[in-house]
């Protein structure tokens, strides 16, 4: 039951990690949050969904499909409620009410287009199981984590080691140096962006598959999750976001598993508060500056 | 005239002076500098406090809504003690959770009813309407006892609305008001000059949750039916643009704002399906064009002087 339970805490942790992690990478470079993540991972979802519904590709190739549309959806943010801002001082929070704009208006774009009702992804990948020792785990499951870990190391060591990454870790230090040191910031940024989409879309479809449901509404409570995880494991913390969101998904599976089941959405935001009184900068920030 | 005041004018009428509350609310906390986004969750403990009196305990109406409200303050005083340590976007996000955490309580608990929410609530209307006809009144020229007494309703939410301008008015020459306004400007230079910034963050942010609260309570009794839906999310999107549509910097401001954004569902009828994107492109292209919101004080300057020079020719 325990290994059960922390088997699937892990798979859903692992998809909270890889939205987190969209929340992480922008607010690192652009110090904004991002609301509408949430939506341009439900808008990922779809896209996967219809790439199989419709098109019947393999499941792999519509997540690269969710991750490219999701990137040029989150461009296309950029471009028109992000950059507008950014030409002219304005207050801090004018940032965060252009996403929930953006946030709102994807999600009734969606409602219009796709209908207010769950859809289902036409495979049969969740029958197949697998029984090792004690625990049973379905290839859905395989799939979700090999995804996001594979992902998550991925990203990891391109920040760490390539000329992009070290541009992208720079810019979000200080944007007005790294734009002395000969660094496209315009592009950096842009790059950012499009990365922490694309991520947000391929989590979209690895948690359609999870729970077998794909609907409007997905954006929110997943976006507050991801923001969750962002408070958590600190801002701008990369390391942070993904060990906040395997933290949160196993503390959800263990309420779900030990009682209070209804509780389950409540579970994220009562960290958050918790964490935010006791320990502000999250569990693995710094007190001050320092991102990545 | 009778035909102006039909039942579905009167009743966007009532909606308009409930949004109106909401937007003096925001407006309170904004007037810090602090942007809140519990206001749908004070809302809803306003409205289900007062609903749970009425409906289960009996208690009168007029009693029940400054309760409500109460509630509601005492809440938001009890977390914005640890809340308003936190600055700027972390503050947005505690009380969005704050707003979530209320939701989930509500939809699991016996007392409200879970996702089935209260119903059967006494509408002001019918109440009022009760007591016209305990007089034996029940036709008033050409008016029907229910136009009448929605009238009524009307009148008595317009009153609480002028109270709350007045007030808002008044704080801002005020002591506490000049202090909000310190804090807003620079917080580090208002703490340097003296000011107690968390007492009077506090005292912002338990006011903006009594009027929320207060406005919970209004629109449970004139509603018949209230549900953990009602407060959720969206709400408190909408109550954020009509400080972003409107301007923070004047409490007509968000008036204005709630007052376009009741309004304009109605007349876009047609587009009813669109509303929720036309709301989100509206906060884009606030936030680029005009941050401040149509009205601010530059605005209102601009236009005194232009009336002060013209009558003056």
């Amino acid at each position: 039951m325990f290994w059960q339970q922390l088997v699937n805490g892990l798979t859903l942790g692992s998809t909270y990690s890889l939205v987190a992690l969209g929340y992480t990478l922008i607010m690192g470079v652009l110090n904004i949050i991002n609301m509408a993540h949430g939506e341009i991972f439900m808008i990922g979802a779809f896209v996967g969904l219809y790439l199989v519904t419709y098109l019947k590709v393999n499941i792999f190739v519509a997540m690269a499909g969710a991750m490219l549309a999701s990137a040029l959806l989150g461009c296309l943010m950029e471009m028109l409620a992000l950059r507008p801002l950014r030409r002219r001082a304005v207050s801090h929070l004018a940032p965060l009410i252009s996403t929930i704009g953006v946030s709102i208006f994807l999600e009734s774009l969606a409602l219009n287009l796709f209908g207010p009702q769950s859809q289902a992804f036409p495979t049969e990948l969740a029958a197949v199981q697998f029984e090792l020792g004690p625990i049973r785990i379905t290839l859905v499951q395989i799939i979700i984590l090999g995804i996001s870990f594979g992902l998550m190391f991925i990203l990891r060591f391109w920040l760490a080691k390539t000329r992009v990454g070290k541009a992208i870790r720079t810019t979000a230090e200080n944007i007005e140096t790294a734009n002395l040191l000969g660094i496209n910031t315009n592009r950096i940024i842009f790059l950012t962006v499009a990365l922490a989409s694309g991520l947000g879309g391929v989590a979209g479809v690895l948690v359609g598959l999870s729970f077998n449901a794909v609907e409007p509404t997905m954006g929110l409570s997943m976006g507050l999750k991801g923001l969750a995880v962002l408070i958590l494991g600190g801002m701008g913390n990369i390391t942070g976001a993904m060990l906040g969101g395997l933290i949160l998904g196993i503390a959800e599976v263990f309420t779900v598993a030990y009682g209070a089941s209804s509780y389950r959405d409540a579970v994220a935001f009562g960290m958050i508060i918790l964490i935010l009184f006791i320990r502000p900068q999250g569990l693995f920030g710094k007190r001050q500056g320092g991102r990545f | 005239m009778a035909i102006l005041l039909n039942q579905y004018y009167l009743q966007i009428a009532v909606f308009v002076m409930v949004n109106a509350i909401l937007g003096v609310s925001i407006y309170l906390t904004l007037s810090t500098g602090q942007l809140s986004l519990g206001n749908a969750g004070f809302m809803s403990i306003g409205a289900y406090t007062c609903a749970i009196l009425t409906v289960k305990a009996g208690l009168p109406v007029y009693l029940a809504i400054p309760l409500g409200g109460l509630a509601a303050s005492f809440i938001s005083i009890i977390i914005g003690f640890p809340a308003l340590r936190l600055t700027g976007i972390y503050l947005a996000i505690a009380t969005l959770g704050f707003g979530e955490v209320v939701r989930v309580i509500v939809l699991n608990l016996k007392i409200t009813n879970g996702a089935l929410g209260i119903s059967g609530i006494p509408t002001l209307g019918t109440k009022i309407g009760k007591i016209l006809s305990s007089f034996g009144l029940s036709k008033f020229g050409g008016f029907s006892a229910q136009q009448v007494s929605t009238l009524l309703v009307l009148v008595i939410l317009l009153l609480v609305l002028a109270f709350l301008i007045f007030f808002c008015i008044r704080l801002n020459r005020s002591r506490v008001g000049r202090a909000f306004a310190a804090i807003k400007a620079d917080e580090s230079a208002a703490e340097a000059m003296g000011i107690n910034t968390t007492y009077y963050k506090l005292l912002a942010f338990a006011l903006g949750a009594l009027i929320a609260g207060i406005a919970g309570g209004l629109s449970a009794h004139l509603t018949f039916f209230i549900g953990p839906k009602d407060f959720a999310y969206h709400r408190t999107v909408e109550i954020l643009l009509y400080a972003v549509l409107g301007g923070s910097d004047l409490v007509i401001g968000p008036i204005v704002g709630a007052l376009i954004l009741t309004l304009l569902p109605e007349v876009l009828r047609s587009a009813s399906n669109y509303r929720l994107m036309i709301y989100g492109a509206l906060l884009v292209t606030m936030m680029a064009f005009r941050p401040q919101g149509l009205i601010s004080e530059e605005t209102v300057r601009y236009w005194k002087g232009k009336l002060g020079r013209g009558s003056k020719q």
